[in-house]
């Protein structure tokens, strides 16, 4: 890239602290990565950017250690780097936060930021780790934030990474890489995050961040390298230099409108009979009480961040959980699956997020893994493998699966979306009336995703009630006409996909946390002024309900929590068309029926938009001072972010 | 590789499986001859008609209770009490024949058999508790109940009809062999070309996954230990209808040679892999060899030491082949 090569013909501000070129890396038969490079200078946040299995990951996983590279050559601060372990890499001072966190539940906040010392020869200095742990604690600004004593099971998402940051701190790491760490945290924990990232910078750390969310990488990133297809096919360009429709280019290498199949007849498909219905259900402690309904012929979404209980509900309603309350109903039948096996019987199917360790038998033939659930299915002794060859013969046709391939001995030699197809096939032999599919495009190539979206269009198109559960916002908008967005453990939204974006998403999905502080806010202003308090996000003619709070039942706006509403059908329409702009001095606006509404836009402190703090107050009764409410929201506003 | 890493293997994953299974059973019976060769050069006795028959008669005891092995092993389980439940059910029918007709005692003996398979299949399949530990307690237990029942000293005196299921032929061949030889080709119907069989397979190689496809993964982590204690049961009828008598170590370290067949024939004790083709030639083997080591009159202390290294052996072969495939 020519933007890379001015940047190391100018005179520097710093020689890069790590240059990797050439980086190979092939699992089994699947090329993870092929010729990635990678420069990042000190002082810097420089973003991995890249869709699912690009390699970013992979690539992250061999500057820290984790993986062990075929080929290519990494220096680090000058020397050539060989690292054959994490330990090596922590002793050279590179640590790696990541999603999945590597602490031990078990052990305490302070042990686990201690943990790589643990294994020195000697005593610990439990006072001394203490004082350590304050000042490292200290450098991040929250101090009292983390109960050392603490056992770090039961910390939350955002609050473990904190642990893992520190964990790093305590190395002396000089860089950092973070692989997606915005997954499971709420926009106000993010921005924590990305307070911490930029101090972390200020030192300087060199920074990797990992991500796939593009506004998160505009925001926090100096440069960015792009990746496709385990090569790297953007350097280190600057990121005021881009635009979003460069890095989606870079990422996609194509457009990417044409990678989901447009969701038509949305308005017909609200008619179909409900097919699937789940109501209530609850698997402690993850799931607590999870609804939602599947028309014949339609796709729908559950989203949620990591850690909302999305692959716990699916699997407890297909049995691989044990179900403390809920009904399931199929067809308007009532199951109630105990294994997996009753769910089958019920006509349900899934597709585990976990390819190698839930749906794999790796010394089964790739036949034999693709009739396994038949097998289940099968009554009898034998095998009636041959009673579904035609329905084979078919379905390989329509998935372009060479048939021959089947005759392979070793599933785990085919790439991630063959495997997929072949597992996806699985259920598609036993005809089910409903497919539920966790993370369907994981570990998947860019083109099998798109040949595996065709194919849930084609099965919702057939009359099969389909589920998807997915992490990609944009997959799961682009895929699915309904989704239902799950956080803590609850459904609490249930709206089409064409009134959301990734945006609206991300603030629906909040933790319950985040959105108990905003809660006490809207009570305090319900029942300081003695009316309805809500928070919603606003488009030209529809709003999105975040959260709201009726203390005054007469000043009810005409929506709630996880609602969406146009416009005109709500009981404030007045208020919400007059809406004033940023700036601008607002005001109580008045309906013809005499509720008064005041809405106050709220950002946060680094600009991003959050949508609008709403007032409703009934018909008559005292106004207070619009100017003197706003600002007390605003106060408000900034103690609960 | 190239082009198998391109394509994911198009075309060159069946070639190289397909050799990878040929070479797992040709080296194996490759192995089995090496022996048989090697030995009828140091022993002119071994290759006579007569020992060939000694051979063969040596393989059903510990061939049957290698089948019963071959079961649980797949399933990534370990049977340590097949010695022991041979002992026990060895006990009963001793007992029973006093009371009852020979088939009604044969019947009991493997029930028993079959009781105690049950016990440790639904400890380990249900309760979840560790295949070695369950079955070793139900060694001791075993073996304990053998001793009580009998009065701890042997019983004989059976009647001499008994002995008509190892000393008549058929068709020039004895009836004991023949029973392994279509128990054999019973348990390789069973376990390529039914449900049970192939569900065994799947339990073994990924359980989770076998549980998620909806296969029924409790009976068939079950139903191998059941069939490993009535085999044991099985088997030791064969024994104590060659000597007429019975006494309570009946059957001790039988579980060794068992799980010694098995590993030889290349099943992985991780479960998942192996044939009961493979098996019968590990069962070959270990007699040939006990055969041929006594043929030359080794001492008995030496025949462990053998016996415990082409264990050994036979696992670090696997481990190196195993891991060569998988790179």
């Amino acid at each position: 890239m020519s933007v890379a090569h001015d940047a190391a013909a100018a005179p520097d501000r710093s020689e890069p602290i790590l240059v990797a070129r050439g980086v190979d890396k092939t699992f089994d038969r699947t090329r993870a990565l092929n010729g990635a490079s990678l420069e990042l200078r000190a002082g810097e946040v420089h973003g991995l950017l890249g869709a699912n299995g690009a390699g970013k990951s992979t690539l992250s996983k061999v500057i820290s250690g984790h993986v062990v590279r075929d080929a290519g050559e990494i220096l680090y601060k000058g020397r050539p780097l060989n690292l054959r372990s994490t330990r090596e890499a922590l002793e050279a001072g590179i640590a790696i936060v990541m999603q999945e966190t590597s602490l031990a539940p078990d052990l305490t906040v302070l042990e686990n930021i201690f943990l790589p010392e643990l294994r020195r020869p000697g005593l610990l200095s439990y006072g001394s780790m203490r004082r350590r742990a304050g000042e490292l604690l200290g450098r991040l600004g929250h101090e009292h934030v983390l109960p050392l004593d603490q056992e770090v099971a039961r910390l939350s998402a955002a609050q473990r990474q904190l642990v893992e940051i520190a964990k790093a701190l305590a190395l002396d790491a000089d860089l950092i890489i973070f692989d997606e760490p915005t997954a499971s945290l709420s926009p106000s924990e993010v921005e924590r995050l990305f307070d911490i990232m930029a101090k972390l910078r200020e030192d300087g750390c060199a920074l990797i961040f990992v991500s796939h969310r593009l506004e998160e990488v505009f925001t926090i990133t100096d440069r960015v390298t792009i990746m496709r297809e385990g090569a790297t096919v953007a350097a280190s360009e600057p990121t005021a230099s881009l635009g979003q429709a460069d890095v989606i280019r870079h990422m996609v290498g194509r457009d990417i409108g044409a990678l989901y199949a447009t969701p038509g007849l949305q308005d017909a498909g609200s008619e179909a009979p409900v097919v699937f219905e789940v109501e209530g259900v609850a698997t402690p402690p993850v799931v607590r009480n999870v609804s939602f309904a599947v028309r014949r012929g339609e796709i729908l979404g559950l989203g949620g961040l990591v850690g909302a209980g999305r692959s716990e509900t699916a699997e407890a309603i297909f049995g691989l959980r044990h179900r403390t309350a809920g009904t399931i109903r199929v067809d308007g039948r009532e199951v109630s699956p105990r294994k997996p096996a009753d769910a089958v019987r019920a006509g349900i199917g899934f597709v585990a997020e976990d390819r190698r360790f839930q749906s794999i038998v790796p010394d089964l033939s790739v036949k034999e893994n693709l009739l396994l659930a038949h097998l289940g299915a099968h009554r009898g002794f034998g095998l009636g493998y041959r009673s579904r060859q035609a329905k084979i013969d078919e379905l390989m046709e329509a998935l372009g699966l060479p048939a021959e391939r089947l005759l392979d001995a070793n599933m785990l030699n085919f790439s991630g979306g063959m495997q997929q197809k072949i597992i996806i096939a699985r259920w598609l032999l036993l005809e089910p009336k409903v497919l539920i599919l966790d993370e369907p495009t994981k570990g998947v190539d860019i083109g099998t995703r798109q040949a595996i979206y065709e194919i849930l269009r084609r099965i919702a198109e057939q009359d099969v009630a389909v589920v998807v559960i997915s992490s990609d916002f944009e997959e799961l908008l682009g895929i699915s006409e309904r989704v239902v967005v799950m956080s803590d453990g609850y459904s609490i939204a249930d709206l089409p996909s064409a009134m959301l974006d990734e945006e609206k998403l991300t603030l629906l999905a909040a933790p319950r946390t985040s959105m108990a502080r905003n809660t006490e806010l809207l009570t305090r202003l319900a029942q300081e002024c003695g009316g309805a308090g809500f928070w919603v996000l606003l488009d030209e003619d529809s709003l999105i309900c975040l959260n709201s709070v009726v203390a005054d039942r007469t000043a009810d706006p005409g929506f709630a929590a996880g609602e969406a509403r146009r416009l005109q059908d709500t009981r404030i329409t007045a208020a919400l068309a007059a809406r004033a702009g940023e700036g601008q001095a607002a005001g109580f606006v008045e309906e013809p029926e005499g509720l008064a509404t005041l809405l106050v836009p709220i950002r946060t402190r680094r600009g991003h938009d959050l949508g609008w703090i709403g007032l409703t107050l009934p018909q008559g009764g005292e106004r207070p001072d619009a100017a003197q409410v706003k600002e007390r929201i605003e106060a408000l506003n900034a103690e609960a972010g | 590789m190239q082009k198998q890493v391109d394509e994911g293997g198009a075309g060159g994953g069946k070639g190289l499986g397909m050799r990878l299974l040929m070479r797992l059973e040709v080296r194996m019976l490759a192995l089995a001859l090496i022996i048989a060769v090697t030995l009828s050069f140091l022993s002119p006795y071994f290759l006579t008609q007569n020992n060939i028959f000694n051979i063969l008669d040596q393989s059903v005891v510990i061939g049957i209770v290698a089948i019963g092995m071959t079961f649980v092993i797949l399933t990534g389980g370990i049977d340590l009490s097949v010695g022991s439940v041979a002992g026990l059910s060895g006990i009963v029918l001793g007992l029973a024949l006093k009371d009852y007709p020979i088939p009604v005692a044969i019947l009991m003996a493997v029930g028993t058999g079959a009781f105690v398979g049950l016990v440790s299949g639904v400890l380990i399949g249900y309760f979840g508790l560790a295949a070695f530990v369950v079955t070793l307690g139900m060694m001791a237990i075993g073996r304990s109940l053998a001793y009580i029942f009998s009065g701890q000293t042997a019983i004989s005196g059976f009647p001499s009809e008994l002995s008509s299921i190892v000393y008549t032929t058929v068709l020039g061949i004895p009836t004991n062999v023949l029973f392994l030889g279509l128990a054999y080709l019973l348990a390789w119907g069973y376990l390529t070309h039914t449900k049970g069989g192939r569900t065994i397979y799947a339990v073994g190689s990924n359980k989770e996954a076998a549980r998620a496809a909806g296969l029924n993964t409790l009976l068939y982590s079950i139903l191998p230990y059941v069939v490993s204690g009535a085999l044991a049961a099985v088997a030791i009828t064969f024994s104590v209808a060659q000597i007429l008598s019975v006494d309570p170590l009946t059957g001790n370290l039988m579980e060794l040679d068992a799980i010694a067949a098995v590993v030889i024939g290349g099943a992985s004790l991780y479960g998942g892999r192996g044939t009961i083709v493979g098996t019968l030639i590990g069962v070959l083997i270990m007699v040939m060899i006990r055969n041929g080591l006594n043929l030359l009159g080794v001492s008995p202390f030496w025949q462990g030491s053998a016996i415990g290294g082409i264990i050994i052996m036979a696992l670090l072969v696997e481990r190196l082949v195993r891991s060569r495939s998988e790179s």
